[in-house]
């Protein structure tokens, strides 16, 4: 995606920043892409949490459930940023 | 008492040394704690875009490239004047708590232990900062892989701080936080804090000895081992990529 003709959310958790960029299509997300400096384990599933929000409805409740089941299912842990943080930050960038 | 690996890598290009961090963690050559001074450079985080982090035009003569945990970017000016450490360790003892915090804080305490012993008031600031008068004097990141964790970190010893806020892109919502006008009042490094410019050998040596303390080891002297040098070697492309820094 085109980050710079994309608008951002920031929003920052105890555990880091994070930065947002999101297009739509037909009410939901087509692309995301996020940059942070905030810590998750393992790494490589924020790839997951980013491809499985591809095609949620663009809901703070529909969005906040996706990446709770990716965090479940990949046992992610991320030390002071929980999926309510990633949501927010996707909503200011969806409201911007 | 149980001897740990110690190796100082000296005065380095920070994708060779982001390739023997990444080897040392996973060839599985025992417990090493390890120091290196980047070149003039800038580390990415894991989950950091360089085009949305740094200020991309004027970041020309510098060597950019990513490392494997997270967190923000590590910027070294030409002044060379900081010391970077990290510590591989199987997470199996109090040493290394399975808690992530914890185990940062464990580690941390090397760090927090030198300051002290130069007089300073420093602490440990969740998650991963060590702060002399609650501003940021350390950084630091950790990952984790097999039953073993790698933390990297920088003791700033002196630091140009206009020169980094020029090539980053560093959102007011980094520091609004706390309760700071700007990044300036957040950050210090050594030479400030004690007015003199400490010999960085020196530096180096108290941080050895408190890591001794703290882990209740000896540090003996060595090298990379074969399986190490052959894993650089495997991994040194990766970190020369742009497929990789600016993914």
């Amino acid at each position: 995606m085109e980050i710079s003709k994309t608008k951002q959310g920031i929003h920052k958790s105890r555990g880091g920043l994070i930065r947002s960029f999101v297009t739509l299509e037909n009410g939901k997300i087509k692309e995301i892409t996020i940059s942070g400096d905030f810590f998750l384990f393992p790494e490589d599933a924020v790839f997951l949490i980013l491809e499985n929000l591809k095609g949620t409805p663009a809901s703070r409740e529909s969005i906040q459930k996706n990446i709770e089941g990716t965090y479940e299912k990949e046992n992610i842990q991320s030390p002071g940023t929980s999926p309510a943080d990633f949501t927010e930050s996707i909503m200011k960038a969806l409201e911007a | 008492m149980e001897e740990w690996r110690f190796i100082d890598f000296g005065l380095v290009d920070i994708r060779d040394m982001m390739a023997m961090d990444e080897a040392i963690l996973k060839a599985d050559e025992g417990n090493t704690f390890f120091f290196w001074t980047p070149k003039k450079s800038i580390i990415l985080g894991y989950f950091q875009k360089a085009e949305v982090e740094l200020n991309l035009s004027r970041c020309r003569d510098y060597v950019i490239t990513r490392r494997i945990s997270g967190g923000g970017i590590a910027f070294s000016d030409d002044r060379c004047r900081q010391i970077n450490y990290g510590v591989v360790g199987t997470i199996d003892n109090d040493l290394f708590p399975l808690d992530i915090i914890e185990s940062y804080k464990q580690v941390c305490g090397v760090l927090i232990d030198t300051l002290i012993h130069y007089g300073m008031n420093a602490a440990f600031r969740p998650i991963n900062d060590v702060t002399v008068d609650n501003k940021k004097i350390s950084g630091n990141a950790q990952t984790r892989w097999e039953g073993k964790l790698l933390q990297n970190g920088t003791l700033l010893l002196d630091f140009d701080i206009e020169e980094m806020l020029r090539i980053s892109n560093i959102p007011k919502e980094k520091f609004l936080d706390k309760k700071i006008a700007s990044i300036r009042e957040g950050l210090t490094w050594l030479d400030r804090e004690l007015g003199v410019q400490r010999d960085m050998e020196e530096v180096k040596n108290v941080m050895k000895e408190k890591f001794e303390e703290r882990f209740n080891v000896k540090l003996i002297s060595g090298s990379l081992r074969r399986s190490e040098i052959e894993l650089t070697s495997s991994l040194l492309p990766k970190y020369y990529s742009s497929e990789w820094t600016y993914r």
